[in-house]
């Protein structure tokens, strides 16, 4: 053994500072077979138990199960262990439960360490046992050896604001302020738009129970309001964040209504006809226009209406009418508020198929699903079923436009993706239409061109039967023989002709003459770009907003106390939007309720002994008001000095490598804890351990 | 028999996933919660799962910390091996007869050595190997059972006394009777989850009599590190099998069964096992048999076309017949719609049902609480409302209000959590009752 081993040992055995003699605790785990089919962990336990310090090294099959944390608790209690490391699955998974496990026996939960065995070591091993082994040895030897430096740390405690910040007025973002302010917590809520309601409003009847979808809203809307917890601010867009768990600092822009609130009804009306702009109204999906001045529809929330800034002329024509209310120029207001949490409810955009996909954009035969509903709508309770000024009589319905894409086949959009996933909502919504359609409009053929009908949910498969009960036909494409819609032949009774290769009659090219084609188009995440950056979450790679854990923490963000609520996340119908939401407000509750949120104390730290007001550090510092240098004096001289703001560092350690005089550490990671893992884990092996 | 009383904001009752995650909410919250679980052990199916999908986790590393955070939040007071026998309204709340089963074993004293395990002489089909592995008359009910207390099941018991000879602690006790416990609670949660269809409900699928046909949950034993085999074989013979085929729909979207509703779990979950299949068995080919892939969930198509890319064969079709050849080898006939619809008879090594989730429990008769057609718990408002019950201050998480799976069931927990939270809310500015304390709390339960 080298001789700096040997002084290391020494020196290492020695008691620590308080007298206290450090008694470490080491246990491998096999993790079911996933770390000890490759690594020998009774062996390496073996040449564990004979380093410095360790007084007990134990294997056990689940360190995280029940049984192996009571062993972790009963050394702590009965043999007097003050040190913890484990060897286990990635700290990602189970050091949080390990710290509590340590906690519950009274230790300091920073007293413990987590080594990875499984995704360093045995998962990326390829069954190299011997190599395994050994590499487990040093990983371990390293977390004992960073143990012997570990120090007792406190959790950063933090007074918690008893109010949430919801990003959305849709049924997600409703549903989510319900939530909360039922729970005794304030909530504000912000919408972009100068109506509450989000996609939901643009829907008719809804699945799996009929229910009306503006009714539904209109119950849940009236309910937010009149809650006395809610603010509702409307026109409203958040444009700085700062802070952190349980206080932030929201900087919110509210653009003017441009109508004032005490505007008479009667007034209202007349003004909007006044208005000489005509634009296409968005609630529609295009298919009307409105004017500059307008309501979203009919019994919208507010009741109000608002100036449309981008396409108001300033013209002055509904001043005439009645100039009392409304005011001509808009005059943004930003203020700020504080709340302990945020909750990202910005809900989704139908996917807008690209100019010819599907003759979408060619032919004006060719609508989204979205547009039919409000077709439909519009239609009211007219005997016939028109469009473009012609009957029609047969309907062609093509699925998964804009979903389950596949790179080669389809086009990729402008931002170079495809979407590869199932938007989960429009099998079902499809089939709603299909059978509303042949229920309304009984001489209308309707043609249902699929991949795969995925009515999955509770109630959902009713409408797949429904629609073969009522005669709508199923033509079943597979994805790389998408079918076409082209012009029908002069002549034709229809205008379009869908082809297709129905893999439901011996895969027989079969041309389908319709009138009209629907596009049952995906969802898509609304583009949040700088929400994204302003809160510092991560989109995934289908550009849905990334959850913790896809399985387990479906709602919560990496960032603490910034949750999300709705088809912000991915794909989820209205059931599954209000669940979610919920879920967000139980998450907002349980970090709220207390008044007290807890931060991790791997913070960085300043040695005031050392430090020489460099500044070099603050330089560095990528965070706000995490470090700044102070004026202290010292023996009667003024010295600046780094001072650290715990609740705003990341413990990122960029000011550590930039101090020129040592002076910082990041709790929890000092240099000295990485100098003893680093000569650990180089250490030569003796013979004995070698020889694994 | 002894009456303890316990006082709670909120009653779970099932102790899957979806009971500790509604527990877990809130107790997190500060609610104080009592989680009712009729088997010896919390964590529901899950727990028997080998990986979940998509992202492969290993089922037991994500459900044990889930587990273990019941079993020692401070807030929730864990009641294993009880069940629920009555309910009765009291001033807004609620009052629950509960009936603690006798284990034999004293709990205080019980360290989960399974010394007694080891030294008993009966060997019983064991429930979480899906009846293919055995456990002994007196076991921990697994390896990874919260809590770590030994169950003794006297009806198979022989009162030989081995046990109660090794137990160092001298835990086992024959004399346990049936205590009643008594839990005021302000609300209910029901989280009791669901049943698979059983094996033998197809007679067209051999009706549990082909030895090599088995359902998906007994792959998943198979696949788990923990399994009763450690290896994938097919319990006919032990073979190890080189095609395995995968009947989807076997229990759902099925009127002959009464089953007309699709089950949502199991494109996915078959999927995932043949993935895991490729990786235990490198040489076997794997054919899953379909009428629609279902993979709807986030990441999920992502996942499927994963498995088309690694050479598992979709084959869109459903099974009609499945019977066996002189080898016990399963034989399935099916129409290959995407081949000119032929009708043809294929034999694989193992045939695995893709078995649909039915209802568990009907909680009308004890909770008041209707179920649907489907016989899931009704829920009057599914859009809006989709864990609110037709009773108030009941509510309804999981799968007990239908087919659901893991990440669904979560987030409806937290859903289930917040309106109980709700719910407590209003009922305490509506009376002038203060909730209650964990001071409080033992006074009454001590």
């Amino acid at each position: 053994m080298p001789e700096t081993s040997e002084i290391r040992r020494q020196k290492d055995s020695q008691s620590n500072p308080q007298g206290e003699e450090i008694r470490i605790g080491v246990y491998t785990c096999h993790c079911g077979g996933n770390i000890s089919d490759v690594v020998r962990c009774e062996k390496v336990a073996k040449v564990l138990s004979e380093m410095p310090n360790v007084v007990v090294s134990r294997t056990h099959m689940a360190m995280c199960s029940d049984a192996g944390q009571a062993m972790v608790e009963e050394d702590i209690r009965e043999r007097g262990v003050n040190r913890v490391v484990i060897g286990a699955c990635a700290p990602s998974l189970h050091e949080q439960t390990f710290r509590r496990t340590v906690a519950r026996a009274g230790l300091n939960p920073y007293l413990y360490y987590h080594v990875c065995l499984r995704e360093q070591d045995s998962w990326v091993s390829g069954g190299d046992c011997e190599g395994a082994t050994e590499k487990a040895i040093r990983l371990m030897a390293a977390g004992i050896a960073k143990a012997r430096h570990l120090k007792a740390l406190d959790p950063i405690r933090l007074d918690a604001k008893q109010r949430a910040l919801v990003i959305g007025g849709g049924v997600a973002g409703l549903r989510s302020a319900w939530d909360i302010a039922r729970r005794g917590i304030q909530v504000t809520l912000i919408e972009k738009s100068p109506f509450l309601g989000g996609r939901m409003a643009q829907l008719e009847t809804t699945f799996p129970a009929g229910e009306t979808a503006r009714e539904l809203l209109h119950d849940l809307i009236e309910r937010v309001l009149a809650h006395p917890n809610v603010t509702v601010h409307t026109r409203a867009e958040l444009v700085g964040v700062r802070g952190y768990v349980g206080d932030f600092h929201v900087q919110i822009r509210r653009q003017s209504r441009g109508v004032s609130d005490d505007f008479a009804q009667a007034q209202a009306e007349a003004a909007i006809a006044a208005c000489p702009v005509e634009v296409p109204d968005e609630f529609n999906y295009g298919l009307t226009t409105r004017k500059a001045i307008y309501r979203a529809y009919p019994g919208c929330t507010p009741a109000t209406p608002a100036i449309d800034w981008e396409n108001c002329t300033l013209c002055g024509k509904c001043l005439q009418v009645n100039g009392q209310g409304i005011d001509l120029e808009n005059k943004p207001e930003t203020f700020e508020i504080n709340v302990g949490a945020v909750v990202v409810a910005t809900g989704f955009r139908p996917y807008e198929p690209r100019q010819g996909e599907y003759g979408y954009g060619e032919f004006p035969e060719v609508v989204t699903l979205p547009q039919l509903i409000r077709l439909l709508a519009l239609a009211g309770e007219s005997e016939g079923l028109e469009w473009n000024g012609h009957p029609v009589r047969n309907i062609a319905m093509i699925h998964c436009v804009g979903s389950r894409q596949i790179e080669g086949i389809h086009e990729p959009q402008p931002d170079g993706q495809v979407n590869d996933y199932c938007s989960r909502v429009c099998c079902t919504a499809t089939l709603h239409l299909a059978n509303e359609l042949r229920g309304r409009f009984p001489n209308v053929n309707v043609f249902d061109v699929y991949q795969d009908i995925r009515t999955y949910g509770r109630g959902h498969e009713d409408y797949y039967t429904q629609a073969s009960a009522n005669m709508v036909r199923f033509l079943r494409f597979h994805a790389e023989e998408p079918p076409e819609v082209v012009p029908a032949p002069d002549g034709d009774s229809c205008p379009v002709l869908v082809k297709i290769k129905d893999y439901l009659t011996w895969g027989e090219e079969i041309e389908v003459p319709v009138d009209l084609v629907v596009l049952a188009v995906g969802i898509m995440p609304r583009p949040i770009d700088d929400l994204i950056k302003m809160l510092k979450i991560s989109p995934g790679t289908d550009r849905f907003l990334l959850e913790v854990h896809p399985k387990l923490r479906p709602v919560e963000t990496a960032v603490p106390g910034i949750v999300l609520a709705g088809t912000a996340q991915g794909p989820m119908n209205i059931q599954e939007s209000c669940a979610a939401a919920s879920a967000a407000a139980a998450k907002v509750a349980v970090l709220l309720g207390q008044g007290l949120v807890e931060l991790e104390p791997f913070v960085a730290r300043v040695d005031p002994e050392r430090c020489r007001g460099s500044g070099q550090c603050v330089e560095v510092c990528c965070y706000e008001d995490a470090i700044s240098l102070q004026t202290f004096s010292v023996n009667g001289r003024e010295v600046q000095r780094a001072v650290v703001t715990p609740a705003n560092c990341t413990g990122c350690g960029a000011c550590v490598s930039a101090c020129p005089n040592r002076a910082i550490d990041v709790q929890g990671w000092t240099l000295e804890q990485y100098e003893a893992m680093v000569d650990a884990i180089a250490a030569d092996l003796p013979a004995s351990e070698v020889g694994v | 028999m002894a009456s303890d009383k316990l006082r709670v904001d909120a009653l779970v009752v099932g102790g899957g996933i979806a009971g500790m995650q509604s527990a877990l909410d809130l107790a997190d919250q500060g609610y104080q919660v009592a989680l009712v679980e009729k088997e010896a052990s919390i964590g529901g199916k899950m727990i028997a799962l080998s990986k979940v999908f998509p992202t492969l986790d290993c089922c037991s590393c994500i459900t044990t910390p889930k587990m273990s955070a019941v079993a020692h939040h401070r807030n929730i007071h864990l009641l294993t091996y009880c069940e629920v026998q009555s309910i009765r309204e009291n001033g807004g709340g609620f009052v629950a007869q509960v009936l603690k089963k006798p284990r034999y074993v004293n709990e205080d004293l019980c360290t989960g050595c399974r010394q007694c395990e080891y030294a008993c002489p009966i060997d019983l089909p064991d429930p979480f190997d899906r009846g293919y592995g055995a456990h002994r008359a007196i076991r921990v009910p697994f390896s990874t059972a919260v809590p770590q207390i030994a169950v003794l099941d006297i009806e198979n018991c022989l009162l030989c006394g081995k046990c109660e000879q090794v137990c160092p602690v001298s835990a086992v006790d024959f004399t346990q009777t049936p205590q009643q416990l008594e839990i005021e609670a302000g609300s209910i949660v029901l989280a009791t989850g669901y049943e698979v269809t059983p094996r033998d409900a197809k007679k067209e699928y051999g009706g549990g009599k082909l030895p090599n046909v088995i359902d998906a949950l007994f792959m998943e034993r198979l696949l788990a590190p923990t399994g009763p085999y450690g290896h994938v074989l097919r319990p006919g013979d032990g073979k190890e099998p080189e095609s395995i085929a995968y009947v989807q729909c076997a229990g759902s979207r099925d009127q002959t069964l009464g089953v007309p509703y699709c089950s949502r779990v199991c494109c996915m979950y078959a999927i995932k096992q043949a993935m895991l299949i490729s990786g235990a068995l490198p040489l076997a080919d794997v054919t899953i048999y379909y009428m629609d892939i279902r993979t709807f969930g986030k990441g999920y198509e992502q996942f499927y076309q994963n498995a088309k890319a690694m050479g598992i064969e979709f084959v869109k079709g459903k099974v009609a017949r499945i019977t066996e050849d002189e080898n016990q080898n399963p034989i399935v006939r099916v129409e290959l719609i995407d081949e000119g619809s032929r009708v043809v008879e294929r034999t694989h090594d193992l045939v695995v049902l893709s078995v649909g989730m039915l209802p568990r429990y009907n909680p009308q008769p004890l909770y008041g609480v209707p179920v649907a057609d489907d016989g899931f718990v009704e829920v009057p408002s599914p859009n809006i409302s989709p864990c609110v019950t037709d009773r108030p201050g009941i509510f309804v998480t999981g799968t007990a209000a239908g087919p659901m799976d893991i990440v669904d069931s979560i987030m409806t927990a937290g859903a289930a959590a917040s309106e109980a939270a709700a719910y407590l809310r209003a009922r305490k500015s509506a009376s002038s009752v203060s909730t209650t304390t964990g001071k409080e709390r033992e006074l009454v339960y001590a």
